[in-house]
């Protein structure tokens, strides 16, 4: 680990320095001007986040080839899954939408699980893999552009509207992406800097 | 409290937004190089983000321009039986209060209408005192940043659900459901007010701020 090179944390928010303390379990470090995060006590190791990370990779694969949801009306049913609903927004002349869809609830949390992956397997190794400085970037960003929790809820306001139209019942798929918002919320906590001070 | 404030003097230091490694900022008067990097990960380190004022104006008023076809034409077009109805982002929210749904009336309210208009507000609250009222209310005025981007992204909900009922509901003329062409400026909406709250650099706020302030105790 290369704590000492991290012995000094600038606020991102305000750029005020601050000298790191220990931190202990369960407590939060806030910037003493403008009171933003700027580090946790709690920490998961490398082993812990790979097991977390492997898990919403598997989670996220059923959740984009899985059904979210069905809905049978008069004999016919039909159902829906993440990227039928992208592919029905480009065929009804909504390209724009389509693709914004895909980069917030596809292509940023399958670069940001793959990302993790690729930099955290060989972490675990105690090795540095090649392109790490870029991936920690890349990570940046697709953390960014993630709204997988902002679908999977999206999701359930759907399901609760058409439940008066006719039959519905949630899918596979919907229940996939809520234990892939979870494990997110759970990966995220670990932040992305660490992965510097674990490459030692 | 966890960490003790250390004075910036005399040189002021710059945190590497990828990796968090401190540098001495070299880029002030005199400067040896016109742009510094990260010594450890080689990221670009910048004591403010280029232009961030003028970008999130740009993208501020491009939003506050598009919310008015985003709200006046139709966002859904539904089809069954009996009729074609068109219905705006207001229209739904007001079917739904008086279909019984209120829940999901008020989630929508705050996702679609709340959240924009609140956003696009603070945005340009923050770009005009950064450049008008540099002294009033820093720490509020932080902490505004800081709810909207948080809740930021939430305004994406009515496009998701949107598009979900458009792939779900498909039985023709029985019944189907069709993004309106409100959709698209919706959509443009909520990505300004993402690329304005990334553009605006939330240390402008505290430019020329005292760097011990006197409620530092107060932040156990």
């Amino acid at each position: 680990m290369s704590r000492d090179d991290d012995s000094l944390v600038v606020c991102e928010q305000c750029g005020q320095p601050h000298r790191w303390l220990p931190v202990n379990k369960r407590e939060i470090a806030h910037c003493t001007r403008c009171e933003a995060i700027i580090g946790r006590g709690h920490r998961l190791s490398v082993t812990s986040v790979l097991a977390l990370t492997t898990a919403a990779g598997a989670a996220w694969l059923l959740a984009v080839s899985m059904p979210l949801l069905s809905l049978s009306l008069r004999g016919g049913a039909e159902t829906a899954t993440l990227l039928d609903a992208i592919v029905a927004a480009w065929r009804s002349g909504q390209p724009f939408v389509a693709v914004i869809a895909a980069i917030t609830a596809v292509i940023a949390p399958a670069l940001y699980i793959a990302l993790r992956l690729y930099v955290l397997v060989p972490l675990a190794a105690g090795r540095r893999p090649p392109g790490f400085a870029a991936c920690v970037r890349v990570l940046h960003q697709a953390r960014r552009w993630n709204m997988v929790e902002v679908f999977t809820v999206g999701v359930l306001l759907s399901l609760v509207r058409l439940s008066g139209l006719a039959d519905t019942s949630p899918g596979l798929g919907l229940f996939a992406l809520g234990a892939v918002t979870l494990l997110f919320a759970a990966i995220e906590s670990a932040g992305l800097k660490h992965l510097w001070w674990q490459a030692g | 409290m966890s960490e003790a404030s250390v004075s910036a003097e005399p040189a002021r230091l710059l945190g590497c937004e990828s990796c968090g490694l401190v540098a001495v900022d070299l880029t002030g008067a005199g400067a040896e190089e016109p742009l510094q990097h990260c010594r450890r990960c080689g990221h670009a380190l910048r004591a403010q983000k280029p232009f961030a004022v003028q970008r999130t104006w740009a993208c501020v008023v491009a939003a506050a321009v598009l919310y008015v076809p985003a709200n006046v034409l139709p966002i859904m077009v539904t089809t069954n039986a009996l009729q074609r109805e068109e219905h705006t982002l207001l229209g739904g929210i007001r079917d739904l209060w008086i279909e019984g749904s209120w829940m999901l009336s008020i989630i929508v309210f705050i996702a679609s209408i709340a959240v924009p208009v609140f956003k696009i507000g603070v945005l340009g609250l923050l770009a005009w005192t950064v450049q008008r009222a540099p002294d009033w209310r820093r720490l509020e005025r932080a902490r505004l940043y800081r709810l909207i981007e948080t809740v930021g992204h939430w305004s994406m909900l009515d496009v998701f659900v949107v598009i979900l009922l458009a792939a779900t509901v498909r039985f023709g003329p029985l019944a189907s459901v069709e993004p309106g062409s409100a959709l698209l400026s919706f959509a443009a909406v909520v990505v300004l007010t993402l690329f304005a709250t990334w553009s605006f650099d939330p240390r402008l706020i505290w430019r020329g701020a005292d760097a011990t302030p006197s409620r530092a105790e107060a932040v156990a």
